[in-house]
């Protein structure tokens, strides 16, 4: 019996073939779209999971109020984690870290590398990271030992062994001591070198509260009673002893949460070594995969119930010979059903053609592997047999509760009244479109902005290339070498780029609230830093030359003057206007005059205002060359600095970026939500259509007689394309009222997350309405002109 | 006001050729009331539709109100259709989805008659087809002598010169169809010329003038007066 229902289905497809296959291609979309997204979920809720321990580890965060404002931090002193691990037996080893970059160089390999992990030695006995080669327990035993990652030792050695092997990391030589397994994709913590925290210098060899700017994970001996945990530190933290040693007075305070390492990618709005994934984006994903799908069906039921005009005979006759409403009804599930799991075939040929791509915009490495392995079968089936259902349900009833006799006598007249269900899935189809159309808009005026932002410094044609030990040695010879290139413009040198400076610091200053401290970012640059970035002064000048001589380190460095830049931020914060700053003495690594005040410009992500910065002539500290180019013959220009620079240094890799490339790379997350939002967008309003295109084209069929009569009695084209394409039109214009104010606050929820955003333009809202009404118009006017070019008299004979 | 010379019609349907006119020449002049009779497939039907300029002829002259139209374009058939010509068809090809007054009201919308002006003219017309109390009803309420009713109405709202009805009464009893004939001839006497195609020697009697017609071929053509 079953058998035969299907048969019949198949038979009705092949049929209808513009309603089997606008079903079938949306209900594949639909599917597919779920199970990539389902992977993406899964994937991310399994975010750290490798770790043999993880229910027992957790991150340390930092609650502190200082004059009267609230703050919390992922990062704590490096006092945490050996005072708690001294007074709470809870805690088993604790392990602080903090991520860096520095020149790598072996041999003639030189690179700059942006994930050397400095760790306390129990960190491998924490983590459940794979060792290649080494123990744990001895591995980061000794300061000079370091361990790389399986692709480091290929990118540094080779096929040599590692093992024992000597390189020079921050400045020292180091001996490989072990080699891990690269870090998981789904890890918080990603690295390609470990060594010791020590390692960092002095600023973390005493133990303090303050100056917190590293990640401390500990592993306790249960994970459970953390909240009780927390009160115990609490309690601590508030005894008068620790309060005076972190230096806290009346209403100030310092607390500490213990935060399970597994809801930190997706649970807390601390990011630590990498932007968190967010429980908002998956649960934002989970529902637009889910309204795809939704409108996918909702087009099968539209369509469904459309066509069942044409098969009430079918129905009535069937009745007569003697079928129930129970057989009529799983006949059309059946149909349903048949139609999903073409689809559902489909779908996971879909997902397989679009992985590389999804993989690329979710940033992760999927494999057609996971694709097919059997969780992700049974969650395509239990989505199949849902939406059989779902989309099936509503024709199945009305067609199976069709009474006999007015089938018979009358000719079917159409379900529902006058369509409110029909046209109430139109209006939520497009609504959906609207508003994701909006949204899109709105993420990509956005990203537009970012890009093209006025920074306070000119991000393009500057070639960063890092700066080796043995190259500072020669840091002039080789800067005058690349001034002389022709095409280059100027050179200076830094620390880190301005693309985001991570470097924080203090100045204490004294005013009206008595000595304390504000806190910064700071930077050491070389001459020309202004000059090369396109920054501009609000008063004083750049540093020059002469300004070297200020730091005399004779006689003991007693006259030894650090000279200074600041930005407007700072100087504001101290209380000084740019002219008054001009020759006042900052106190910071050593105290010395404020020689210009630079205008504000973004040293870190745009969604943060600009801080305090403080520059500081420390040539000494330069990591990066960065070079001005002209924009004319940009290849020639890296083409001779390669040159120079396997001159200079006995044929090192010649290994450059680009300041603006750098930049982009910040807007990873955006630049992904904006792509998953142009194609979520671009699929509701392509299925949409389609479902709109079936059903112009079952509506024309039903009104072929009456647009007969109309042209017989002198309509013409427009009128019948507008006859047509009205009904759809308004219901459109509906979901778009109902979409925009929807849309209007969600955006403006969005923007909110960005220190500097667009205020949205009415063009956000009137090219999606413009574009959705044309769309619309174009989808229904196809069936419209031709049902309008047609013979009249064809229509009519048919009696 | 129509005179036909020659016209001719073929239909081609998968090689094989059905010649629905052949060479069919006649004259209607302004006034008459014309009846057309033959058997099924004789080609009544295509002549009304290119009469009422539905459809094109494949050779042969048609001259309307003194314009030779054969070689118009859709346009301009269409446009001198809308100001001169009403329809009533055997089936009344009203719009199930319209109300009476709606769909005796179209014809007027597509000349571009004003609002104001229109009800008044459909009031005035389903007055004197005496159906004006029905005006807010649908088709499928009407009997079938009603919904004929009616389709004259639309036919005659816009006060065409030429009314072309196929088969009126062909889905009529005797007393409907009877009434239905009373309202053409009606019409006939303040001066609408009618052509009508019909089965029925009883209503071809109202006429003044009856074709009979064979194989696309006028075979006799006998005066009533
Ligand atoms: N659209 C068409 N395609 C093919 N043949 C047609 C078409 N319309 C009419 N015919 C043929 O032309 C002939 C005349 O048809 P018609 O004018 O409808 O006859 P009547 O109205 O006298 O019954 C018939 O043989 C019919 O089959
Ligand atoms: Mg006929």
């Amino acid at each position: 019996m079953i058998k035969n229902y299907f048969k019949i289905a198949l038979r009705n497809l092949r049929k209808n073939k513009l309603y089997a296959s606008i079903n079938i291609f949306g209900l594949a979309i639909g599917l597919a779209s779920c199970m990539l997204i389902g992977l993406y979920i899964v994937k991310e809720l399994s975010y750290d999971k490798f770790n043999d321990k993880a229910n027992r580890i957790v991150r340390v965060t930092m609650e502190y109020k200082m004059s009267n404002e609230i703050n919390y931090a992922a990062t704590t002193g490096t006092k945490v984690g050996p005072e708690f691990a001294r007074t709470f037996p809870k805690i088993e080893e604790y392990t602080r870290t903090f991520i860096s970059t520095s020149n790598v160089e072996y041999g003639n390999k030189l690179f700059n590398e942006d994930r050397i992990l400095f760790a306390d030695p129990s960190f491998f006995n924490i983590f459940s990271f794979n060792l290649l080669q080494g123990n744990a327990e001895t591995i980061l035993d000794a300061p000079n030992k370091i361990v790389l990652t399986e692709s480091m030792a290929k990118k540094y050695f080779g096929d040599e062994n590692p093992i024992n092997k000597t390189i020079t990391v921050i400045g020292k030589e180091m001996i490989v001591s072990g080699v891990s397994q690269d870090c998981p994709k789904n890890s918080q913590i990603k690295f390609d070198f470990v060594t010791q925290f020590l390692n960092l210098g002095n600023k973390v060899k005493r133990e303090q509260w303050w100056s917190a700017n590293w990640i401390t994970y500990f592993l306790l001996n249960t994970g459970d009673d953390i909240t009780q945990f927390e009160q115990q530190i609490n309690t601590y933290m508030q005894t008068d002893a620790i309060r005076s040693q972190a230096g806290l007075e009346g209403e100030s305070y310092l607390n500490y949460h213990m935060q399970p390492l597994l809801d930190v990618h997706l649970k807390s709005d601390l990011a630590g070594f990498e932007p968190n994934g967010n429980m908002t984006y998956i649960y934002i994903f989970i529902i637009i995969s889910l309204l795809i799908l939704l409108i996918a069906s909702a087009n099968y039921t539209n369509l469904a119930t459309a066509q069942s005009t044409s098969r009430s005979g079918e129905i009535g006759m069937r009745k007569v010979m003697g079928a129930s409403k129970r057989q009529v009804f799983i006949q059309f599930i059946s149909e349903s059903t048949t139609i999903t799991f073409i689809a559902a075939v489909l779908a996971l040929l879909l997902c397989v053609l679009v992985l590389p791509y999804f993989n690329s915009i979710t940033g992760k490495a999927f494999t057609k592997l996971e694709l097919l392995q059997p969780i992700s079968m049974l969650l395509l089936f239990l989505f199949s047999v849902i939406v059989s259902f779902l989309a099936g349900l509503y024709p199945a009833l009305v067609l199976s509760g069709t009474n006999v006799m007015s089938v018979l006598k009358k000719g079917f007249r159409s379900p529902g009244g006058n369509g409110i269900l029909k046209k109430s899935l139109i209006v939520g189809q497009f609504s959906i479109s609207v508003f994701l159309i909006i949204y899109t808009m709105v993420i990509l005026q956005q990203m537009d902005f970012i890009q093209n932002k006025n920074l306070g410094y000119n991000k393009d044609h500057v070639v960063v290339l890092p700066i080796s030990r043995t190259m500072l040695e020669n840091f002039e010879t080789f800067k005058y070498g690349l001034e002389q290139i022709s095409g280059v413009q100027s050179v200076t040198a830094s620390y880190e780029t301005p693309k985001f400076v991570k470097w924080g610091d203090g100045v204490n200053v004294v005013d009206e609230n008595g000595e304390h401290t504000i806190d910064i970012n700071a930077m050491p640059v070389d001459l020309n830093f202004v000059n090369t970035l396109g920054m501009k002064m609000v008063a004083g000048r750049d540093f020059i030359q002469s300004d070297f001589a200020l730091m005399d380190t004779t006689n003991n460095s007693v006259n030894y003057k650090q000279p200074y830049l600041i930005n407007e931020t700072l100087a504001k914060q101290i209380g000084w206007s740019p002219e008054e700053a001009i020759g006042r003495t900052i106190e910071n690594r050593a105290s010395g005059p404020v020689l210009g005040v630079v205008k504000d410009f973004n040293f870190s992500s745009l969604h943060e205002p600009v801080g305090p910065l403080l520059m500081f002539l420390g040539r000494n500290f330069s990591r990066n060359y960065m070079v001005r180019i002209s924009d004319l013959d940009v290849q020639g220009t890296l083409g001779n600095l390669e040159t120079l620079w396997n001159e200079r240094t006995n044929g090192r890799p010649f290994n450059y970026h680009f300041l603006d490339e750098d930049y982009d790379a910040l807007y990873q997350t955006e630049k992904r939500s904006a792509i998953l939002f142009s194609v979520a967008a671009g699929l509701a309003i392509i299925l949409a259509c389609l479902g709109l295109f079936g059903l112009a084209a079952f509506s024309i069929v039903q009104r072929t007689k009456e647009i007969g009569i109309r042209k017989v009695l002198g309509a013409n084209l427009s009128n019948i394309i507008l006859l047509i394409s009205k009904n759809f039109l308004v219901l459109v214009t509906i979901a778009i009222i109902i979409a925009s104010p929807f849309a209007f606050f969600a955006t403006k929820k969005w923007l909110q997350n960005f220190a500097y955003r667009i205020e949205p333009e009415w063009s956000v809202f009137f090219i999606p309405v413009i574009v959705t009404l044309l769309v619309t118009f174009l989808t229904v006017g196809y069936h419209s002109i031709r049902a309008a070019m047609a013979n009249p008299i064809k229509s009519l004979r048919t009696e | 006001m129509i005179k036909i010379t020659d016209l001719e019609k073929y239909y081609k349907t998968e090689e094989l050729q059905t010649i629905a006119l052949n060479k069919l020449s006649f004259d209607v002049k302004k006034g008459e009331f014309v009846a057309i009779m033959g058997p099924s497939g004789c080609g009544k039907s295509t002549l009304l539709n290119i009469l009422g300029m539905l459809d094109d002829s494949d050779g042969g002259s048609f001259i309307f109100n003194g314009e030779e139209v054969i070689h118009y374009n859709e346009r301009k058939r269409a446009n001198i259709r809308k100001h001169n010509i009403g329809f009533v068809f055997q089936s009344f090809n009203l719009i199930d989805q319209l109300t009476v007054f709606e769909n005796v009201e179209l014809p007027l919308i597509y000349t571009g008659v004003k609002k104001a002006e229109r009800k008044k003219k459909v009031h005035e017309v389903l007055e004197k087809m005496q159906i004006m109390h029905r005006r807010k009803h649908f088709p499928q309420q009407l009997s079938g002598g009603q919904q004929q009713r009616v389709a004259v109405a639309r036919a005659v709202v816009n006060n065409p010169k030429l009314i072309l009805a196929d088969e009126p009464t062909g889905n009529l009893d005797s007393s409907n169809g009877n009434e239905v004939m009373d309202l053409l001839t009606e019409l006939n006497k303040q001066g609408t010329t009618i052509i009508m195609v019909t089965h029925s020697e009883h209503d071809a009697k109202f006429s003044h003038r009856i074709i009979r017609m064979l194989d696309g071929q006028k075979v006799i053509e006998n005066s009533l007066i």
